[in-house]
């Protein structure tokens, strides 16, 4: 079926087709080591950020007070806002399982904080009252402590600050999960087990106070009784 | 199969990518630093915190709060004594003005007596704090210390 090349001058139409089928190959070829370099590089690029990132650098400090910074709690976006709240299980201070699943059709205000963070200390006695407050109407308050210590100091200090209600200790995961980056924060998941709310920090004075009970109202509000 | 490779191409770049790290609210400043050999002398060790923060002081009033500590690790021809720490300042957080706290904010200096033989020196170790700004706190971090000296 092939024309004689040498005869007529034409391609003979068998090599055409080897030929381009070569090329087809060699294009896929370079292409995907392209990309193979592409994500080899990129990691490269990415240790060495890391590298850089871990050694002291000198700094010429010039920085003004109340400069914004983007990843400060006011500046930070509330990540879980309108989203399921990320399941979990976790253990209580008498060692007890206890999963948010368990809480599946009531409002649940979860609070993360430490022992370490003087604004979650001074929010808790506040969260207590509230606890004991809105209990009638369902509400659900769980202490989430985020401390690399042993449970007995949890214990004493949630003790100290007049706590009664669940006080869970954290899982190496549960900080991914919820995005935690400082203390206090607090997600207020409706019935339906979305994040109605997500807040960080705390705000001045009785307006923090204030603020949390409004929007334990909400989170009441929210979804019917 | 051709997508299918391409998109495994893709991620070969991601499969050891390291997570991003925290990021740090006190910085290193580092500056090297030329001291006497064969007898005491004093290394200082300068840090700055970020504008808008503090951090607890090596001696917080309170014992859960997480204090501020150097560690330095051992250097040939070098002999270290304990770190000395500079006094805190009182601060305390608008929402709650009768907790007295003790902290570092702006810059404060470490300094760390040692004795050296003759010749260039590091010491590295690493910074353990935890900071809070006006509403929120910080886990703790470590920040890694790189200290460049001679001894002359």
């Amino acid at each position: 079926m092939a024309i004689d090349l040498i005869a007529t001058g034409s391609p003979v139409e068998g090599e055409v087709y080897v030929g381009r089928k070569l090329i087809l190959i060699a294009v896929m070829v370079a292409g995907i080591s392209l990309l193979v370099w592409a994500g080899v590089h990129n990691a490269r690029e990415r240790r060495l950020e890391m590298q850089q990132a871990a050694i002291p650098k000198a700094t010429l400090s010039s920085d003004t007070a109340g400069s914004a910074d983007a990843s400060s709690p006011e500046q930070m976006t509330p990540k879980l806002q309108g989203k399921a709240a990320p399941a979990f299980t976790l253990v209580d201070l008498d060692g007890k399982k206890v999963s948010l699943a368990d809480y599946k059709g009531k409002p649940v205000f979860v609070n993360f904080w430490a022992t370490w963070c003087e604004p979650c200390k001074l929010e808790m006695p506040w969260l207590e009252d509230f606890s004991k407050k809105y209990k009638p109407q369902g509400l659900v308050v769980l202490g989430i402590s985020t401390d690399d210590g042993g449970k007995d100091l949890v214990a004493k200090t949630a003790k100290k600050l007049g706590v009664s209600y669940p006080i869970l200790l954290k899982n190496d995961k549960i900080e991914d999960a919820y995005g935690l980056e400082y203390m206090p924060q607090s997600f207020y998941v409706d019935k339906t087990g979305k994040v109605l709310i997500a807040t960080a920090g705390i705000s001045d004075g009785q307006g923090g106070k204030d603020a949390i009970e409004a929007n334990i109202q909400k989170l009441l509000a929210a979804g019917g009784q | 199969m051709v997508f299918a490779l391409l998109l495994v191409a893709g991620q070969l770049g991601q499969l050891d990518a390291p997570a991003e790290a925290p990021k740090q609210r006190v910085t290193y400043v580092a500056e090297a630093q030329t001291v006497a050999a064969a007898k005491r002398t004093v290394l200082e060790l300068r840090f700055h915190v970020d504008s808008g923060f503090h951090v607890n002081s090596h001696t917080p009033k309170s014992d859960l709060q997480i204090p501020t500590a150097l560690a330095l690790g051992a250097g040939a021809g070098v002999k270290i004594a304990t770190a000395e720490y500079p006094a805190g300042k009182e601060f305390s957080f608008s929402f709650d003005p009768n907790e007295k706290l003790d902290v570092y904010s702006d810059d404060f200096v470490v300094k760390v007596p040692v004795v050296a033989t003759a010749g260039p020196h590091e010491l590295k170790g690493e910074l353990k704090y935890q900071a809070c700004d006006h509403a929120a706190c910080y886990p703790p971090r470590t920040l890694p210390v790189d200290v460049v000296f001679t001894a002359k």
